[in-house]
């Protein structure tokens, strides 16, 4: 037997950046590792540069995801005005930026996932310097705003976070949640669910079995926040149908 | 924990191009499987940003305006025993934070609002050049203006690679602004006339171009944690009070300017509705998920909100510990008893 902390996200856009150089800022599908992170971390109150938590925080934690519905991907085209860098100056507000002289265009391309639902299993490693006890205290009550992945992203949902004891992860992740709508089945109507789920893990590769696991190696494990770097880690997943006794 | 305020706005545009896309196009999103119209969030928060409300809401933070402020440096630095030559140096160097300096003199070129923050560092700094005998460093200076932080960068954050000690996190939450109904973008075929062709060798226009539109009923989220708010203005609840008022009005009031001149588009909030608490926030989008389809398209959009404020609390307990709304629909409720009740 494990124990799980269990939490549904949800929103009508959300963004789960990928490896991101320069102007095109892509979404994965589904949350990453250190968006979790991140949302923890936020809901814990850790801030950006206080690198001692973030790292125990990373280390305390394995993460698991499924994916309900397939979503759809939309890209924003963003521009935004900037002053030129000037060592002397640092403007008060955004006003003042733009009332420099010269002022420069900044294009961004930045992609986001419309009507997507996850569910988000999270347990302990060995070496955890936190309970899951805590995680849902702080889920529940959180420090600084939540959001997927993007701040223009709010949580469209109470994700409703609960500590489950199963002996398979996939029950974790198919913990049953309360319909968003007015029934399970109006949910899988407006969120465009085509009754394929897809489980993403750390850790274990035989904690689902089925001959059809891949296992694929993201950049989003964190090495250091302040230089932005990642590393690779290893991750499984499988695409199935969803099982019949849970509808979503 | 942090304390949290909740915005949720309905405001309907006529038809309108608010936001465009790289084509030229509205901004559209999907939602519940349909297109809706979008208004990006760092759209709203430009206008936001840039409009005189948050310059107001600045006000009496703003310190004094001059250009001598170099002599009241130097004469500290002289009266802690510095000796004239260096007392001259440093003493420009730290009026030339704040403005271009005069040649061979202490002043500066322009006058510079210099605020009471501003002030106490730059003196403070003096004392210790005057105590280490020393001049000052490029981030001493640097961080002269750094202090006091503007309402608007401390409620929407700054991040300069550059000079990561002048990064502000956001304290405040700002969705993308979403139509409560599904849209089709219309495109309007214009021609324009050439004033001085008199029509009688060619009678074609000077121009003709295509122009994306749609009018939408949008629903808007904006979350503030008052909390990190009071610390990025380094604890003055007064002025994060005030800001949070500015924030308010200037979402409830100020529209996004794209292409106003040929739509004429302002518009003011119908329904706004604040909630304040410690809990998740958490936005009411979920009540157009299914997109509003009904001639009272208003009255349905603010049913389909109140609807998804209960039964949110109902499944899963009370979402916040109070609420007030106003509904210009209906005319009920005052918007200064909504600027009072978000700055309680």
């Amino acid at each position: 037997m494990k124990e799980y902390l269990v939490f549904r996200l949800y929103g009508p856009m959300a963004s789960w950046g990928q490896a991101a150089v320069g102007g095109d800022r892509p979404t994965d599908m589904q949350p990453t590792r250190s968006a979790i992170i991140g949302l923890l971390g936020a809901a814990l109150g850790i801030k950006r540069d206080d690198e001692s938590a973030l790292q125990a925080l990373q280390q305390s934690i394995l993460v698991a995801v499924k994916q309900c519905v397939p979503s759809s991907l939309i890209r924003d085209y963003h521009t935004t005005q900037v002053p030129s860098h000037n060592n002397k100056i640092v403007h008060r507000s955004r006003k003042s930026e733009l009332s420099e002289d010269k002022l420069n265009t900044i294009l961004s391309s930045r992609d986001y996932r419309c009507d997507g639902l996850w569910i988000i299993a999270v347990s302990l490693t060995e070496q955890a310097e936190i309970s899951l006890g805590q995680l849902k205290g702080a889920l529940h009550k959180p420090v600084f705003v939540l959001s997927l992945g993007r701040k223009s992203c709010p949580l469209a949902l109470p994700v409703q976070p609960q500590i489950v004891m199963y002996e398979k992860l996939k029950d974790a992740l198919d913990t049953e949640f309360p319909a968003i709508t007015r029934s399970l089945n109006e949910d899988a109507l407006w969120l465009g669910s085509n009754d394929r789920v897809t489980y993403f893990w750390e850790g274990d590769k035989a904690a689902m079995e089925h001959s059809s696991v891949v296992t694929t190696h993201p950049w989003d494990e964190p090495v250091h926040r302040g230089r932005w770097q990642f590393k690779q880690r290893e991750m499984h997943q499988l695409s199935a149908e969803e099982d019949a006794h849970v509808s979503i | 924990m942090s304390q949290f305020i909740q915005l949720h706005i309905l405001t309907s545009y006529a038809p309108s191009n608010l936001n465009r896309d790289d084509l030229g196009r509205p901004k559209t999103a999907k939602m519940g499987g349909f297109d809706r119209l979008r208004v990006s969030s760092q759209s709203l928060k430009r206008n936001w940003r840039v409009s005189e409300l948050f310059e107001q809401a600045m006000s009496g933070h703003i310190g004094i305006r001059t250009k001598r402020f170099g002599v009241s440096v130097f004469d500290a630095l002289i009266k802690a025993g510095v000796k004239e030559k260096s007392a001259k140096e440093w003493a420009t160097s730290i009026a030339g934070v704040f403005g271009k300096s005069k040649k061979d003199a202490l002043e500066i070129e322009q006058l510079a609002h210099i605020s009471p923050a501003e002030q106490d560092a730059a003196m403070t700094l003096a004392a210790v050049l005057a105590a280490e005998d020393r001049a000052p460093t490029q981030e001493e200076l640097n961080l002269l203006k750094a202090d006091q932080t503007a309402v608007d960068i401390a409620l929407f954050g700054r991040m300069l690679a550059s000079s990561p000690a002048f990064n502000v996190e956001a304290s405040c939450q700002v969705a993308h602004a979403l139509s409560v109904h599904s849209v089709v973008v219309e495109d309007d075929y214009f021609t324009a006339v050439d004033d001085l062709n008199d029509g009688k060798e060619d009678a074609g226009s000077a121009h003709i171009g295509e122009s994306g539109f749609a009018a939408a009923l949008f629903y808007s989220n904006i979350c503030i944690n008052k909390t990190q708010l009071v610390e990025n203005l380094d604890g003055d609840e007064n002025l994060a009070n005030k800001a949070i008022q500015a924030l308010t009005e200037a979402a409830v009031k100020v529209a996004p300017k794209g292409k106003q001149n040929s739509f004429a588009s302002r518009a003011y909030a119908s329904y706004v509705l604040a909630e304040k608490g410690e809990q998740q926030p958490r936005s009411l989008s979920v009540a157009f998920l299914k997109p509003v389809n009904d001639e009272d398209h208003a009255n349905a959009a603010i049913n389909a909100l109140t609807t998804q404020v209960d039964n949110f609390d109902k499944v899963y307990g009370a979402c916040a510990d109070s609420r007030y709304a106003i509904n210009a629909i209906a005319g009920e409720g005052t918007f200064t008893e909504l600027l009072e009740f978000v700055a309680q």
